[in-house]
């Protein structure tokens, strides 16, 4: 380790924190702050828990079970809302990951596609109107509407997914059926054609095109350009009671995205997350160094950004990016309220002023 | 008009409880405690498909679950994706305390039991979720109303404003003007209300 991590003496209100997370990929952050020891630096002794489910880390950041939660991006301010559960007061305070799903066809829907296109390999990233075609047929024949997962209903994959299917004129809510299965299950149901297709975080796409049991057609990246796709979370309560323990772990967290900006640190990364993540480095290691694994014998394609743990200059929360979920809530029927009830509620969430305190006390250590 | 209310009276007939849980044991404890109770039980251990095909196929009255299950979420979804009707979920669990997990979810449509808890108390705590769930569901319907009245009110005062400015009728005309079409024609006063604004903007190009 040639970085010295350095850090500043805070007085804690609280030294020995529990924080949870799902065991994906983009959680390596977590992962390489607790194994370089950046949190102990900063005077906290970090139990990371790993979580079965998003509801279930949702349940226990806000039974305070849990000091702290890795959560999808969407998911405070949906609990903001009362949108998922009960209204809650959950903060984002670090923007963790951006990007990093992906979509992955089942070989049969896939070999379809290439049939449409006289047994040729469409061009990725694939565009959907191929899979309008399949809509359509499908519904000419009355079978049955194509099965497409994802893992939670706030979440940015399930956003994606529709982005990309309705800009090719399907219909989201009526051409197509939207499942929700957890992630470990994504690739037994996709092998066993009980889902046509999936979009999920990473290892499980490159599982899949590992496995010859699917092909990864499209990047979130090819959707939407860098977005914040898992942070950190506190409630707004336990930021009242322990704001320096909150800012020391949040810098602590920079620190590691930080550490994250080099493609060999990332390497190691995955290496740390197979302690945690029960595949093998080949499948935990592609999407961590840029690299987009299709399927067997198709090109990979190389995308730098297509999981990172950085933006200029810092991680910081912002409103638009509220904002930005917001609409999307919204297109897909999740929220009808008022237009005032939500800008408020953002401001609630993404609290970019606490932030600033650390950035400075990054900026005196001189970190970049 | 009246949203559909599902409520669930456990006096009156027997209710469904679907188990999920990959622990046969505990499962087969949760059945022992719930015989001889208006409870049906059924026990599944599965994978997040073949669960949805399941719980759609049984409609269970309250669905059982471990805490540590990855399913949770795929049962989650149920009630915030699709037209499905909400149901009561309980949660147990052998690590939490139940006391600082009920606090995360005060009014809500799930509760926690301890996976501990002596079996004749599980009746009990069943029972406490139906009726927390009944309550909570009225509430969310009464909003639900509340939210349609208002919203049909403002498509028949627009309606009455066009006919208003653009018949000149007054007040009370076009409202005995709107109510009789609805009548006549077997639809509601909103609807009415809408098809007269769009025909009138149509031919009045009013915005």
């Amino acid at each position: 380790m040639n970085q010295p991590f350095s850090a500043i003496k805070l007085p804690l209100e609280k030294t020995e924190l529990d924080i949870g997370f799902v065991a994906l990929t983009d959680s390596a952050p977590l992962v390489v702050a607790q194994h370089l020891g950046i949190f102990e630096r900063w005077g906290l002794e970090v139990n990371l828990k790993i979580q079965p489910s998003w509801a279930t880390i949702r349940d226990r950041l806000q039974g305070q079970v849990l000091d702290a939660a890795q959560l999808l991006a969407p998911m405070p301010l949906a609990a903001q809302l009362g949108l998922n559960g009960n209204q809650n007061e959950l903060i984002n305070a670090l923007n963790l990951s951006f990007n990093g799903n992906a979509v992955t066809l089942s070989l049969e829907l896939y070999d379809q596609v290439k049939a449409i296109n006289g047994g040729e390999d469409p061009s990725l990233p694939l565009d959907a109107t191929w899979i309008k075609q399949i809509v359509d047929y499908r519904k000419d024949c009355h079978e049955p509407k194509l099965k497409l997962a994802c893992v939670y209903p706030f979440s940015c994959h399930y956003y994606q997914l529709r982005d990309w299917l309705i800009k090719a004129g399907i219909r989201a809510d009526e051409d197509v059926e939207f499942l929700f299965i957890p992630p470990t299950e994504m690739t037994k149901a996709l092998a066993n054609n009980q889902i046509n297709g999936f979009c999920a975080g990473n290892p499980w796409n490159t599982k899949a095109a590992r496995e010859n049991i699917g092909v990864t057609v499209l990047t979130s990246n090819d959707v939407w350009s860098q977005t914040p796709e898992k942070i950190l979370s506190v409630t707004r309560q336990w930021h009242a009671q322990h704001p320096n323990s909150y800012l020391a772990m949040v810098a602590a967290l920079q620190q590691a995205c930080n550490w994250l900006k080099s493609t060999s640190n990332r390497f190691e990364a995955a290496v740390m997350l197979k302690e945690y993540i029960d595949e093998p480095i080949e499948v935990l290691a592609p999407s961590l160094i840029g690299d987009c694994l299709t399927g067997i014998g198709h090109y990979n394609r190389h995308l730098p950004d297509l999981l990172s743990f950085n933006q200029e200059p810092f991680n910081i929360p912002d409103v638009e990016q509220g904002q930005f979920l917001l609409g999307k809530f919204m297109a897909s029927g999740q929220y009808a309220g008022s237009p005032e009830n939500a800008k408020q509620a953002i401001k609630e969430v993404y609290r970019t002023d606490i932030y600033q305190d650390v950035i400075g006390i990054l900026n005196q250590l001189g970190e970049e | 008009m009246k949203a559909k209310t599902r409520q669930i009276n456990s006096q009156q007939h027997s209710l469904t409880v679907l188990i999920i849980d990959d622990d046969m044991n505990r499962a087969e404890s949760f059945q022992a405690a719930l015989a001889d109770s208006p409870y049906i039980v059924k026990h599944l251990v599965h994978t997040s498909v073949s669960l949805l095909r399941e719980v759609e196929k049984t409609e269970p009255d309250i669905i059982l679950i471990d805490i540590e299950s990855p399913n949770r979420d795929t049962i989650e979804s149920l009630s915030t994706i699709s037209a499905y009707n909400p149901k009561p979920v309980v949660m147990f669990s052998e690590k939490d305390d139940p006391k600082l997990m009920e606090a995360s979810i005060k009014a809500g449509v799930s509760a926690y039991v301890s996976a501990d808890t002596q079996p004749e108390k599980t009746r009990f705590i069943l029972d406490v979720a139906v009726a927390r769930f009944n309550e909570y569901q009225k509430l969310k319907d009464d909003l639900v109303n509340a939210k349609r009245q208002l919203e049909s009110r403002k498509w028949v005062d627009q309606a009455k404003a066009l006919l208003i400015e653009k018949q000149n009728m007054t007040e009370q005309q076009a409202y005995s003007a709107i109510r009789k079409m609805a009548m006549d024609n077997g639809q509601k006063m909103e609807d009415v209300a809408k098809n007269l604004i769009s025909m009138m903007q149509l031919i009045g190009g009013n915005e």
